[in-house]
């Protein structure tokens, strides 16, 4: 019983993360149609960001502990913010129309010049901050002690994965972004920027890539390539629930997150085959995911 | 078209590009050339070291470790010995098993060497010790430490020089019997890297502790990969099979990342975690800063503080005068390489007869910085592994070695002799092998 309990508290704890990370991806395929390669660089970086933020607060003995969380955001949203501005007016604006395929390349490419980067401006020694981690205690659950970081953290991903539902179902912006899913061309001759619309959708998305970077760091010891790890769990969730969609990308964390928990307690030598194959199920009945629509493409 | 009404974001996100692909270029390491000229060489060793990424560390200590190893010839000769002049050259093989044998093919094309060297992964160590049998090139490993590379893939011309994971193994067998009869403890589990370094040590210790008769339930076994970066399920997977003792063969920085995220917990006070090969490498030391977290088992390849004799002390002297800091064990590890492919070279009298320098090398002894009073190193003629002794124990307070503030202390020693897989062991390893097993056999019940 208390392990079963303890699969379904690593397997939410888990699928959160994982909804934080494949959130921003799903969102900038489903407006801008980019499958996104560079997107697990945007995490790195925002792990990066808020570790050295976090370690230079503490290391100095600055101020009090609930400051560091707010470091960690204020960290995302800065990283988040310039680097995708940066990619998206400088890069990808001059590529915009072409093969969904070049555009994975060219994303990919990203993801190692970024990776190379991040070894240059960080080195690759491990870099922990843990304070914020620890600051917050351990709660009992029957048996289980949890960290109430991590606890914490399952509740900020339902609320960001409230927030962006409603950003998208229930305010003009949203209706205008679904309009440029829908239809680019019939959305430019209402008079929709989508150029501005791309913008927008594409720094939310890296914001959201960091966001998770950033709220993850304190757990984690972060070192180089966890970007390109995360990059791969990643697109296994959103295949999984379905390319673009919210819904599915927070079905398909879960999925993931509680076949692997499973997997770690009951039978660990198939633990990384329980996340592709929970994949390779799904696509075999479904291969537009669980919660992808089929569309009809233009010729 | 896009590009054309772009011209300047185009051309200055292609320079941004072109600067960063430069810049990271640069960065790379260039390879080492150490010792004797080309000309003057009596053989050349070509070392496969990382010089980059994670493992850096332990690559650029190796190349001090080789260093100090040459200045000790040299001393040689200025004192009125003729060891051999070697030339050493390192490289990066960047945790790549393809291009560590492309680097090894161009040290015997372009560099005319005779011996091979080096290695931290042993999944590299495995393709490039194949590469050693085909060329008939003499390989020297001195930092991987898959016991199947002596035993069940062992060949002519493969050798190792620092203890392997049958021998740290044996090691932590015999301070885990020895603490079950001051404890009891009974409940045991593993957690090792999902490779074959992590699966062959969990098989050596198993192996080793139904040898020596211990009583134990393995109430867990846990494989993350390789640089995993988040331990805290498998942390709370170990907790909730509430093991008495955790093993652990995760290395470096993995093995940082695990105490680091399990000292948030409460894993430390309900449970030991024994490292038996690797856990008191001195970046471990250093990194657990000033917390001597409770029932923390350690061992490794070398310590910087035992055994307390004039050769050990020495050898971390020279490498601290070179660098300014202290080793970890891979630099042991890289010194004793080149001094035994020296002495080799003297026993054999011909540095370019393979069959001699196999039979050299086959039960010679080094007297080595690691070697407790009394005892001396040797290579084991069947195996080719070294013999060596082999120290355990526990985190205490000393600052004998900054930055670090924790050093291992406590010690039990284990002779070498006992440390030596036994005959029927390694024929039966090697028997499943030959009948078509590539995996390690089982432990008997």
């Amino acid at each position: 019983m208390t392990s079963l309990l303890a699969v379904l508290i690593d397997g939410s704890i888990y699928a959160s993360w994982l909804f934080l990370v494949a959130a921003g991806l799903t969102v900038i395929y489903g407006v801008m149609r980019i499958l996104n390669m560079a997107h697990g660089s945007f995490y790195a970086i925002g792990a990066y960001s808020a570790a050295s933020l976090v370690g230079w607060y503490f290391n100095n003995g600055i101020g009090p502990a609930w400051i560091s969380y707010l470091l960690l955001v204020g960290a995302a949203l800065v990283a988040g913010l310039i680097v995708g501005v940066i990619i998206e007016r400088g890069l990808l604006r001059l590529m915009y129309g072409r093969d969904e395929i070049l555009m994975v390349i060219i994303t990919y490419a990203l993801l190692l010049i970024l990776e190379d980067t991040m070894k240059i401006v960080w080195g690759v020694n491990p870099y922990f901050a843990y304070q914020p981690y620890s600051e917050l205690g351990r709660t009992s659950l029957g048996l289980l002690k949890v960290s109430n970081y991590d606890l914490s953290l399952v509740g900020v991903s339902a609320v960001i994965g409230l927030v962006l539902w409603g950003l998208l179902e229930r305010t003009n912006t949203g209706k205008v972004l679904r309009a440029v899913i829908h239809d680019r061309e019939i959305a430019v001759a209402m008079g929709v920027n989508v150029r501005l619309m791309f913008t927008i959708t594409f720094v939310i998305g890296t914001i959201l890539g960091a966001l998770a970077g950033a709220l993850t760091a304190p757990a984690i010891s972060v070192v180089p390539g966890i970007g390109i790890e995360v990059i791969v769990l990643a697109f296994a969730v959103v295949v999984i629930g379905g390319l673009g969609s919210i819904g599915g990308a927070a079905v398909g964390a879960l999925l993931v997150g509680l076949s692997r928990a499973a997997a770690v307690h009951y039978a660990p030598e198939f633990e990384l085959f329980v996340i592709y194959g929970v994949m390779s199920l799904v696509l075999a009945f479904r291969p537009e995911g669980l919660f992808g629509r089929t569309l009809a493409r233009k010729i | 078209m896009e590009m054309l009404t772009r011209p300047v974001s185009g051309c200055i996100t292609i320079i941004i590009a072109a600067f960063t692909l430069l810049v990271a270029n640069g960065a790379q390491a260039e390879r080492f050339e150490l010792g004797a000229s080309a000309d003057e060489a009596d053989a050349v060793i070509g070392c496969l070291y990382p010089m980059t990424g994670r493992s850096a560390t332990y690559g650029r200590d190796s190349i001090v470790g080789i260093q100090i190893a040459l200045d000790d010839l040299v001393a040689e000769t200025k004192a009125g010995l003729t060891p051999p002049k070697l030339r050493v050259i390192a490289d990066d093989p960047r945790s790549k098993a393809s291009y560590a044998v492309r680097l090894a093919q161009d040290f015997v094309a372009k560099d005319n060497a005779r011996f091979f060297c080096g290695i931290v992964s042993s999944g590299v160590a495995h393709a490039v010790s194949d590469l050693a049998r085909q060329e008939k090139i003499i390989m020297v490993g001195t930092d991987h430490a898959s016991s199947r590379l002596s035993i069940e893939a062992g060949h002519d011309y493969y050798f190792r020089v620092t203890n392997d994971s049958w021998t740290s193994m044996a090691a932590g067998a015999r301070y885990l019997r020895d603490l079950q009869k001051e404890t009891g403890w009974k409940r045991l589990a593993f957690v090792g890297p999902d490779y074959d370094y992590g699966h062959v040590s969990w098989t050596d210790l198993q192996l080793a502790l139904d040898g020596l008769g211990v009583e134990y339930e393995t109430v867990s076994a846990l494989w993350p990969k390789l640089y995993e970066p988040d331990y805290s399920i498998y942390i709370n997977a170990l907790q909730s099979a509430k093991p008495d003792v955790v093993v652990t063969a995760l290395w470096g920085g993995d093995f940082i990342a695990f105490i680091k995220q399990a000292s948030t917990t409460r894993f430390f006070e309900t449970t030991r975690l024994a490292n038996f090969d690797t856990g008191a490498n001195y970046d471990v030391m250093m990194a657990l800063g000033d917390q001597p977290y409770p029932g923390l088992i350690l061992s490794a390849r070398h310590h910087n503080n035992w055994p307390e004799t004039g050769r050990n002390k020495r050898f971390v002297a020279q490498f601290h005068d070179l660098t300014g800091r202290y080793p970890t064990y891979a630099a042991e590890g890289a010194y004793t390489g080149v001094i035994a492919i020296a002495r080799a070279i003297e026993k054999a009298g011909d540095a370019d007869d393979d069959r001699a320098l196999i039979k050299a090398l086959e039960g010679l002894q080094l007297a080595l910085p690691e070697d407790p009073p009394g005892f001396a190193s040797y290579i084991d003629p069947d195996t080719h592994q070294i013999v060596q002794a082999q120290a355990v124990g526990t985190v205490v307070h000393n600052e004998d070695f900054p930055p670090s503030k924790l050093m291992v202390g406590n010690w039990a020693i284990y002779d070498a002799e006992d440390l030596k897989p036994s005959k029927e062991m390694v024929k039966r390893r090697r028997d499943a092998v030959a009948g078509g097993s590539e995996a390690v056999p089982p432990p008997t019940p």
